[in-house]
Formats: structure tokens, sequence, C-alpha cells
């Protein structure tokens, strides 16, 4: 199998506390690696580190068999120049709890701009493209509507379009139905069943334990910064060998 | 004095006779409107640009020019480069490219102000999505941030162009022929406040049709931010009215 993602011993400091504390994770491709834990417990730095939106303090991450970031010796953390980084991004495709939608554009527009403007892809080619992803999201019809036009649902639905648009090895997802009303997250998440059919790479932050058991081939429980268990979904969600997790998994059913 | 005592015929050919004076004054008065605008609106952005970049000594450039030229009156500005521009630098310029320059200088701070106050307030998330992307950070200043900011900006810029119209009064301090100095030209010369009243409804039409543009270019811009029911209502409207030209 082919490894898409590998993060060696990941350290993350901010100012006064410690949001990493030595994460092992490697993703292969095909993969759908769902990441749970309590609010506070590393998942989304972790997924932020990924592509660089949080500079790691320790580590190694090398994604697609690209080096993001290495350690030497002497514990420093060496990233390579600002293009190349931006360059190893474009391999991970990723959503936001907030969406982010660029406000002033079209979805059409929203879809294509990086493909046009990092990959010089010619226009037509990258808005027939969207229009594609757009129809693929459920949204056909929407193509022209700006982002204040739409739902939450479909907001994040767009983005999700927008992301697949680079044709990433990899998707992030930073909890994409956290912002959701809870009776809208199933369209996103249909989405979301849609590419694991399709055999997308995916790593997937979120609150929706449904998902993670039905969906995911591994679920990751992180708690106080590194993994506390990982296994098997059904496995994990039956049969939790940790205390922490048996309390987590706990604590979101009484919810 | 003699305001009200006249008969109108009297009042309107009195008018008249100053009328010329007050609209040579007048286009005087616009011409230092536009220019200003015309050059300030553009130098703000990279001013502004300047007092946010991580450069240290550019930020501190920027930041110190901004300090400067918004911390000190006007009217001194105009005092300071008509007579220190000849004594310091032998360079004579006449009285209205003096007061072009140093309305553009001021300008250009207040507006790179209100520009930096506007990309500040785009949400974070947009330049993480933009880096997520792959956008260059030249790319996604040009692409994403600077073409949000316009549309916040535009209020508080139209309230300064509203400013600018009433600042231009200030010329007069160094002999600039705008529309002031020629209605105070008028009221000296024939003890009569008429020309005032006249000059101050030029400023208030003035200020009425910049107010128009501005309400019109934020119409325009804030398109995007139609909520649902607006595009709507927009498309009921847009299908009534092929539906009726169909009947015709």
């Amino acid at each position: 199998m082919e490894t898409v993602l590998t993060m060696r011993n990941i350290h993350k400091r901010f100012a006064n506390c410690t949001a990493l504390a030595g994460v092992d994770l490697s993703v292969q491709k095909g993969e759908i690696v769902a990441i749970i834990g309590p609010s506070g417990s590393g998942k989304s730095t972790l997924l932020r580190c990924i592509n660089s939106l949080e500079r790691v303090s320790a580590g190694e991450i090398i994604v697609n068999g690209e080096t993001l970031v290495t350690t030497d010796e002497q514990g420093k953390v060496i990233y390579p120049k600002d293009k190349e980084i931006r360059r190893i991004c474009t391999e991970t495709g990723m959503v936001f709890q907030h969406f982010n939608l660029f406000p002033h554009m079209t979805c059409v527009q929203n879809i294509s701009y990086a493909p046009i403007r990092v990959k010089g892809q010619p226009k037509a080619e990258a808005e027939a493209r969207a229009h594609q992803l757009m129809e693929m999201v459920g949204l056909k019809g929407k193509e022209n509507a700006y982002p204040a036009q739409l739902s939450g649902g479909q907001k994040q639905r767009v983005a999700i379009a927008r992301g697949l648009a680079m044709d990433p090895t990899l998707m992030l997802f930073d909890e994409p139905t956290s912002a959701l009303d809870p009776e809208i997250t199933g369209e996103v998440l249909a989405v979301m069943r849609k590419l694991a059919e399709a055999k997308t790479t995916m790593l997937v932050v979120t609150h929706e334990m449904g998902f993670a058991r039905e969906v995911a081939s591994r679920v990751i429980f992180m708690d106080q910064g590194h993994i506390e268990e990982e296994g098997d979904p059904a496995e994990l969600f039956s049969n939790p060998k940790s205390k922490r997790l048996q309390a987590f998994l706990a604590s979101t059913l009484t919810i | 004095m003699n305001f009200f005592g006249d008969s109108l015929s009297e009042t309107l050919s009195y008018i008249g006779s100053i009328m010329p004076s007050l609209l040579d004054g007048l286009w005087i008065t616009l011409q230092l409107f536009l220019l200003t605008l015309v050059m300030a609106v553009p130098l703000g952005l990279p001013l502004s640009l300047g007092s946010i970049c991580r450069f240290l000594p550019l930020r501190w450039l920027c930041k110190t020019y901004i300090w400067i030229f918004r911390g000190t009156p006007l009217m001194l500005q105009l005092f300071f480069f008509y007579f220190f521009l000849p004594i310091a630098f032998d360079i004579r310029l006449d009285s209205f490219p003096t007061a072009v320059i140093t309305f553009v200088l001021n300008y250009t701070a207040y507006l790179a102000e209100i520009y930096r106050g506007g990309i500040e307030s785009i949400d974070r998330g947009q330049y993480e999505a933009a880096q997520s992307l792959g956008l260059s950070r030249t790319r996604t200043m040009l692409g994403i941030i600077i073409p949000q900011t316009v549309k916040r900006v535009l209020p508080p810029v139209a309230n300064e162009a509203i400013t600018l119209v009433k600042d231009t009064a200030l010329v007069y301090v160094i002999g600039v022929g705008e529309l002031m100095k020629a209605s105070k030209g008028a009221v000296n010369r024939d003890s009569n406040v008429m020309a005032y009243l006249i000059a101050a409804l030029i400023y208030l039409a003035c200020t009425f049709l910049l107010t128009m543009v501005a309400r019109r270019l934020e119409a325009r811009f804030s398109r995007y931010e139609a909520t649902a029911t607006a595009v709507k209502k927009h498309e009921k409207r847009r299908l009534f009215g092929s539906a009726a030209r169909k009947e015709r």
C-alpha cells in the first residue's frame, strides 16, 4: 500500500500550552481516518500542521513522499522555502469548520480560482471541472450563486468541492459539521460518504461518532496532545480499552 | 447690509452678477477635489500595505508618515509647503500645485489608515483558506483580501470624500481662488452675505451628489452579500418581467 501521509513524533507548543506531545500517524492511500477526542486534545492542531497552517515545534511530516518538515539532531525544525511549502500543501485539500468560502466570488469562481491561479489550468477547463464538482456535491443550479445566498450545509459542500478541485492526494476535514444545525449535517456527511465510496483518502476530525463508526476505516482517539488509542471503528467503539476513551464515549452518548 | 430688503428681481440680478466669479471658484474647487481623490485613493493602498508589512523599517517609515500627516492641521501643512519648499529647496510652485500636493499627501495618510482597518477586518479564515489552496501571499492580497476590503472601506472613504469637498475651502489661506475665496471676495466687496449663502448651497449640492454616487457604489459592491430572499425576489422580478414581455 502507498503511504500518503507520515507524521513522526510531532510536537506543537504554543506560548503557554502544549497542543501536541509526540504524535505518530501514517495514512495509506484510500484510507478514511477519523480523529475523535475531547476539545483541546490537539485534533485540529494536528490537522493544521499537515498543511502548515501551524508550524510544528518538532517532528517530521512527509506528504505524498515529499518532506514538508523535518527535525535535525540538534532539535532544529527545518521547513523548506515558502514556495516549496505552498507546493507541498496543494497535495492536501482542507475543509474548515467555518467553510471560509470567498464571499466575493460565485461558487464556480470559488472552486476554479486556485486551479487557474496556482496550477495554471485554462479558465474554461477549470470552470467545466467546477461545474462537474458542483453536480457531484448535489448543488447543480447554484453555480453562479454567491456564498451568502447559500445555507450552511450548501456552503460546506461548495467548500468540499473547492478542496477537491486541486486534485489533492489527501483531503483534510476540520470538524466539517460542527458549525451546522443538526438537521443539515446529514447533507454534508452524505457527500463525504460519497467521497469515501470513491476511495478518496480522508483525514477527518469529527464529533460525529456515527460517521466515524460507519464510514471510517480507522479511528484515532486523541487526548491531551497524543494518540491514546486507535483501531478498527467497530472494535474501538464497542470495546474501548483505555479509561479515557471509555469516559469520552460515555460522555458523548449521554449527550 | 441688505439681505431681504431688496425686491426679488434685484436679488436675482445681484445673484446673476456674482455667479460667474463663484462658478470660476467652483471650477478650481472641483479640480482640487478630483485631483486629490484620483491620486490619494490609489496611493493610500501601498501606504496601508507598507504600514502592516512584516519588514520593520518600511513599516516604521509608513507609520511615521501617517502619524505626521494625520497628527498636524491641514492648514499648517498648507503653510508649511507653501513657505518651506521655496525657502529650503528653492522650489517655487504656484499656490494651486502646492495645494494639490499637500492635499494628496494628507489624504493619502487618512485613506491608508481606512484601508488598513478594512484589511485587518477580514477574517483570518480567508487567509487560511487561500493558504491551504496554495495561493501565494501576493495573490491572496490581490485576489482575496483587497476585493473584500473595497466593499468594507467604501462608506468611510465616501465620508472622507465629503470631508475633502469642505476641506478644499482651506486653501484660500495660501491664495488659491476657489469657491470660498470667491464668495469671501464678493461679500467683502458688496457688503452682502448672499455670496456665502450661494456658496453654502453649492457645497451642499456637491456633497449631496457625492452621497448619491457613494450609495450607488455601495449597492453595487454589496451585490454578493445579497441574502437568499433578496435573490428570490430578484428572480421573481426577472420571471415576471419576461412573462410580461411575452404577453406583449
